[in-house]
């Protein structure tokens, strides 16, 4: 491997304004990390009009901070209000906030941060080995390898996203119909565009992510009760001990490496993996009772893991194009403003780019740990932050911020219709993620489609004589069939006998 | 909270949205004024480009933004208005204020190649609007795979099966110079239409399609490193930065195809705006930097006033309809 182009990134980083916005970003991220409410997703989406005046290396350091920083953040509600920032912190309750009940407070924060830390570099470390891997085969992705790619990912997400695997269905095709709006690229022919000369190109991801994801969730959480947050204000000694590193560091390990292959999948992410890992190390220890009352390792798996998976959820998109997750299809939307589009040649093409990303997560997660353990109080105050100030503001920047993009009148419009739509789809448990990615993917999935079918002589088997495409289809397949026959396989087992069936299922949840 | 704290906000929220509003306005007043002044005065002037960021229509109107905002004294900035290969910029264009305040960047194609892809009346007419200058061409040149044999359109006619072919989308340049030498050779093909120059230099590196015609600027550093094999370019005679490569016309087929561009302004901009806009990017083309510039991208220069440009461009489109419907090319499929 070349290892030119990696110091070369490290060069990139270095350069002043890259290093401000890699702060900038994980400020963000730590501050909304530490808010309830409002995402990395929602506000990366919210900021996406910001990037548009700045260098496309520089914009995306910003927004990668803001997800992985939110991971930081997202612990210190967990632990010390019993309120989790963000859904990947959830877990981190348990054990998390039993700690603080007695006392320890600061050590779970300052083991939560430290395992974020190493989760986070462990990733980038493989992220570096094996990005320039995937993007060796990148000739070797035609259309018919992109079909099978986009098929994948619009299942796998829908699968595993929260609020039930028929509605995310249903939230996907939703994405896949809006995606056909506007001129059709083989044709000339227009589609769903009613005359509407703003509908001729289709619709622009930029305002169904900030309607879907900001406006919508703001008006979501306007809904919720405002409980006066009783903010603690001193966490003593956050360094954790020596006996705290030690009881931590086996869950550590693993958390990493379960991180970094969940955050790689579609569909995976922080979210998952951090579940993923507490259920781990609940299954390995001696003394599971423990689990819940205090732990440390409950703490420390699940912030290494979501770290981890936060920063290995970066590879398909940036060797593929593939976005695993809702924010990472809001960071794909970010570069295709940039003039960047992802895919395998982005490490050939835009080597800059490419490493110095990679390589500002380094200095990134060092400046998060240096936040995390000496000024964690001063995040924590922000929760004194009343909703009622903080959502006119976002949707103020929202509106305005839209309009920046495309100096149109109409994207604020599509915002407000999709903000509803949003917030109507949270409100009967609809999850929007699925939408969005299916949105995202819809296109490149018809096109290629197409392409192949051109390429093929209209012959469907051709996907399945390339290595490349046939394997991924035959990953589907497994995928779209494996739960409903296990299901069917189940429902004949519960009948005969009822205790193992419901036993199963309890077992899968944690 | 208490009350007296909301308040302070929303006070501070109503002063944000009135000077906001208050910039706004004070925006199209100076426009208003400098109207009866001498052009420029002191607004600025918007050119739009049709396209994405980063490709050679939007680096091209950059380069020259950025002398004749030296010229003009004003600022000139460029807008991206990307959509239906131009058209929706061309539409946006010709509902502006017509007095040299907002421009575009024209791609022939959008005048000459699209009209003949799409249903009638959804490309605009090129009679609705102003033409300052021309600017460049850029030739197409066919490109392949080494691994794929091809050396010459004889080989393609030889090898006995469909050949597919790229294009850079449905009504381009790239599309046309491909349909039309591969119906005058005869040769059994089938284009896949991708979406611009990159994705189809790709697909084509990586012998997804076996052939496809691409901008030579876009090619030239993969034919350069010995990745790409050029066939045949489109040009009307061979173009300097690809001395050894036939042109199709040499290879006894008659389709000259070339990617034009010019500066577009609103139908019924005054003369004086006109004369005064062209006086200035001709200033622009004879700078050094814009002229390294064209080199670097293998742009060849076509300055031509307004008129001669008319009838390049209308003389195209009349020679292009006549070919298709000789050989019965289809280049869309709504009609």
């Amino acid at each position: 491997m070349d290892f030119a182009p990696v110091l070369d990134g490290f060069g990139v980083v270095l350069e002043p304004t890259n290093l401000l916005y890699c702060l900038i970003g994980v400020v963000i991220g730590m501050l909304i990390g530490v808010l309830p409410g409002l995402g990395p997703a929602a506000t990366i989406a919210i900021l996406l009009p910001v990037t548009f005046g700045i260098e496309p290396v520089t914009a995306i350091i910003m927004l990668a901070g803001i997800f992985y920083g939110a991971q930081y953040g997202g612990t210190i509600t967990s632990v010390l209000l019993k309120l989790p920032g963000e859904a990947s912190s959830v877990v981190t309750v348990f054990d998390g906030h039993a700690m603080a009940r007695q006392g320890r407070a600061g050590s779970a924060l300052g083991i939560a941060a430290v395992g974020s830390f190493i989760g986070g570099t462990v990733s980038i470390i493989a992220l570096t080995l094996v990005a320039p891997l995937v993007a060796g085969f990148a000739l070797d992705f035609g259309p018919p390898e992109y079909t099978a790619l986009a098929l994948l990912g619009i299942l796998l997400v829908s699968t595993v996203s929260s609020g039930g695997r028929l509605k995310a269905l249903i939230a996907a095709c939703v994405g896949l119909l809006l995606a056909t709006v506007g001129r059709d690229s083989f044709t000339g022919a227009e589609r769903f565009t009613f005359d509407n000369l703003s509908l001729a190109d289709g619709l622009d991801f930029v305002p169904i992510a900030m309607g879907l994801f900001g406006l919508g969730e703001i008006l979501y959480n306007l809904e919720e009760r405002h409980r006066a947050v009783q903010a603690p204000t001193a966490v003593a000694n956050v360094w954790p001990s020596r006996r705290d590193l030690r009881e931590a560091s086996g869950a550590i390990g693993r958390g990493s490496v379960l991180g970094f292959v969940l955050g790689i999948l579609p569909g995976g992410g922080a979210t998952l993996s951090s579940l993923a890992a507490y259920a781990l190390e609940k299954r390995r220890s001696k003394n599971p009772e423990r689990f819940g009352k205090g732990a440390i390792e409950g703490v420390a798996a699940p912030e290494t893991a979501n770290n981890a998976a936060a920063t290995s959820s970066f590879i398909p998109l940036l060797t593929l194009g593939i976005p695993a997750n809702a924010t990472m299809a809001v960071i794909f939307g970010a570069l295709l403003i940039q003039g960047v589009s992802p895919g395998p040649q982005l490490v050939s093409q835009e080597p800059e780019l490419f490493w110095g990303v990679v390589n500002s997560m380094y200095i990134g997660n060092i400046l998060l740990l240096i936040m995390s353990i000496p000024l964690v109080g001063l995040f924590v105050k922000i929760l004194r932050v009343r909703a009622t100030i903080l959502a006119p503001i976002t949707v103020l920047i929202t509106l305005v911020g839209v309009y920046t993009v495309n100096n149109d009148v109409f994207d604020i419009v599509l915002v407000i219709v999709f903000g509803a739509l949003g917030y109507l789809m949270k409100k009967s448990g609809f999850d929007p993620g699925p939408l969005v990615l299916a949105f995202v993917l819809g296109s490149l999935l018809e096109d290629s489609l197409r392409r192949s079918l051109l390429i093929f002589d209209g012959d469907a088997t051709g996907f399945f004589t390339r290595p490349i495409s046939g394997t991924l289809l035959v990953v589907f397949l497994l995928v779209a069939l494996l739960p409903p026959i296990r299901a069917a396989l189940r429902h004949r087992r519960a009948v005969p006998d009822p205790d193992t069936a419901s036993h199963d299922t309890t077992k899968e949840l944690v | 909270m208490s009350i007296n704290r909301v308040r302070r906000w929303a006070t501070a929220g109503a002063g944000f949205a009135l000077a906001l509003s208050l910039a706004a306005c004070g925006g199209n007043v100076g426009a208003g004024s400098s109207d009866e002044a001498k052009f420029p005065g002191k607004s600025p002037i918007t050119i739009l480009v049709g396209q994405d960021p980063g490709g050679s229509t939007d680096l091209i109107a950059r380069a020259l933004a950025e002398q004749v905002s030296g010229d003009l004294g004003v600022p000139v900035t460029v807008e991206n208005k990307p959509g239906a290969n131009g058209a929706l910029a061309a539409k946006e264009l010709a509902g502006e204020k017509a007095d040299g305040h907002t421009l575009m960047v024209y791609n022939g194609s959008l005048a000459y190649i699209t009209p003949l892809a799409v249903a009638p009346g959804q490309a605009p007419d090129i009679a609705n609007y102003e033409i300052v200058t021309g600017i460049s061409q850029d030739d197409y040149v066919l490109v392949t795979a080494p691994k794929s044999g091809f050396k010459t359109v004889d080989d393609l006619a030889k090898a006995g099966r469909q050949i597919t072919f790229g294009t850079t989308g449905v009504g381009t340049g790239s599309q046309l110079s491909q349909e039309l030498l591969f119906a005058q050779a005869d040769i059994d093909a089938k284009a896949v239409p991708f979406d611009g120059g990159s994705p189809t230099l790709t697909a084509v590196l990586g012998g997804q399609v076996d052939v496809g015609s691409i901008q030579l600027g876009e090619a030239i550093e993969q034919i350069k490193a010995g990745k790409l094999t050029p066939i045949v370019t489109f040009a009307e005679k061979r173009p300097s930065y690809l001395p050894d490569t036939p042109t199709a016309v040499e290879a006894g087929h008659d389709v000259p195809v070339q990617q034009s561009r010019a500066i577009f302004a609103p139908k019924g901009t005054p003369k004086e705006v006109i004369d005064a806009l062209r006086a200035s990017f001709q200033k622009a083309f004879q700078a050094d930097a814009y002229q390294k510039f064209n080199e670097d991208n293998q742009l060849t220069p076509n300055e031509v006033d307004g008129e001669e440009l008319r009838k390049q461009w209308t003389g195209n489109l009349d020679k292009y309809r006549g070919v298709i419907q000789k050989y019965s090319i289809n280049l869309g499929g709504a009609k």
